[in-house]
């Protein structure tokens, strides 16, 4: 398993436990697993592209810029996590409507981020590229999230 | 589970001969693959959400309707990786261009579909089971998506 699977199954690991541990540390920890993320999301990306230098140059502001945003949605991501956690063992429909409705308009803001950014993307690259970012992004992000999701438990019915 | 295995043989069944002049005859095949599918992903939903009687009278209808959507958008997916193989070694900007808005559209009408269907069932079944519901959706959707963009080559 390499590093950037290791962080984020730990991420998550860590926000569904977190009502047992001391909400400050969790989320310093959390903070720290994030941006280790990043980084090596990052790096893979860039090496997937290939891209030439004059191309590079254009490309890795806007990539920054799209990185921060998704570090914004991941950040959305622990707090429904940890919102779910919290109402694990006594959850209310009202609770559960909430998570529904906070899980359903992250998964839409993942999506137009990435068409946003498939549009900035194509001002500066040409569509084959673009189309291999978004292949690129599309892996990565299954792989990671199959270890999210298997961190977090059903919802009891 | 059975799951698994189909998704897997799915995605290696859509995986296109790139590089080769052999044209993909497997449309009858992904059908056989995508209905086996949703058949076990019916089944996977039986068995996990507990439904009362008066429940599953009101779900299922629901969750038919949804599902006959959402094999419209598979088949549309389908089509655009068919079509990426058969283009794969001459790909052109207009082409990727093209694709890549396709994709777009397919996953824009995916999630207002999966928003609104998952209103819907939380209207006719506990919070609760819609949100179990919603936990299970989402990761049979990625562990299908895994296996289909893992036997996919990136555009060069």
């Amino acid at each position: 398993m390499n590093k950037p699977l290791v962080a984020l199954a730990a991420l998550a690991a860590c926000a569904v436990a977190a009502p047992a541990l001391a909400q400050s540390s969790i989320n310093d920890e959390n903070q720290v697993l994030l941006s280790q993320i990043q980084t090596d999301k990052r790096a893979i990306v860039l090496r997937g592209m290939q891209l030439p230098d004059a191309e590079s140059a254009a490309f890795i502001p806007i990539y920054d810029e799209y990185q921060a945003e998704q570090k914004k949605l991941a950040d959305r991501t622990i707090a429904v996590v940890n919102k779910f956690a919290a109402n694990y063992d006594s959850m209310t429909d009202d609770a559960a409507n909430s998570i529904l409705k906070d899980w359903l308009s992250l998964e839409d803001a993942r999506n137009g981020l990435t068409k946003k950014y498939a549009k900035r993307f194509g001002k500066v690259l040409p569509a084959t590229k673009v189309l291999r970012f978004v292949q690129i992004e599309n892996k990565l992000n299954t792989v990671l999230a199959t270890q999210a999701v298997r961190a977090v438990p059903l919802a009891q019915p | 589970m059975r799951l698994l295995p189909l998704a897997f043989a799915l995605a290696v069944t859509m995986a296109p001969t790139f590089g080769g002049a052999q044209e993909l005859e497997l449309v009858t095949d992904e059908q056989i693959l995508l209905k086996q599918v949703m058949t076990d992903k019916r089944a996977v939903y039986a068995a996990n959400l507990a439904l009362s009687d008066s429940e599953s009278r009101a779900f299922w209808p629901i969750y038919d309707e949804y599902e006959a959507k959402v094999k419209k958008l598979d088949d549309r997916f389908l089509a655009l990786v068919n079509e990426f193989a058969a283009r794969y070694d001459t790909l052109t900007d207009t082409d990727a261009s093209a694709m890549l808005e396709e994709k777009m559209s397919i996953e824009k009408e995916r999630m207002a579909l999966k928003q609104s269907y998952t209103k819907k069932f939380a209207k006719v079944i506990p919070a609760k089971k819609a949100l179990r519901y919603a936990q299970l959706e989402t990761r049979i959707e990625i562990m299908l998506r895994r296996d289909v963009y893992g036997v996919i080559p990136l555009a060069h």
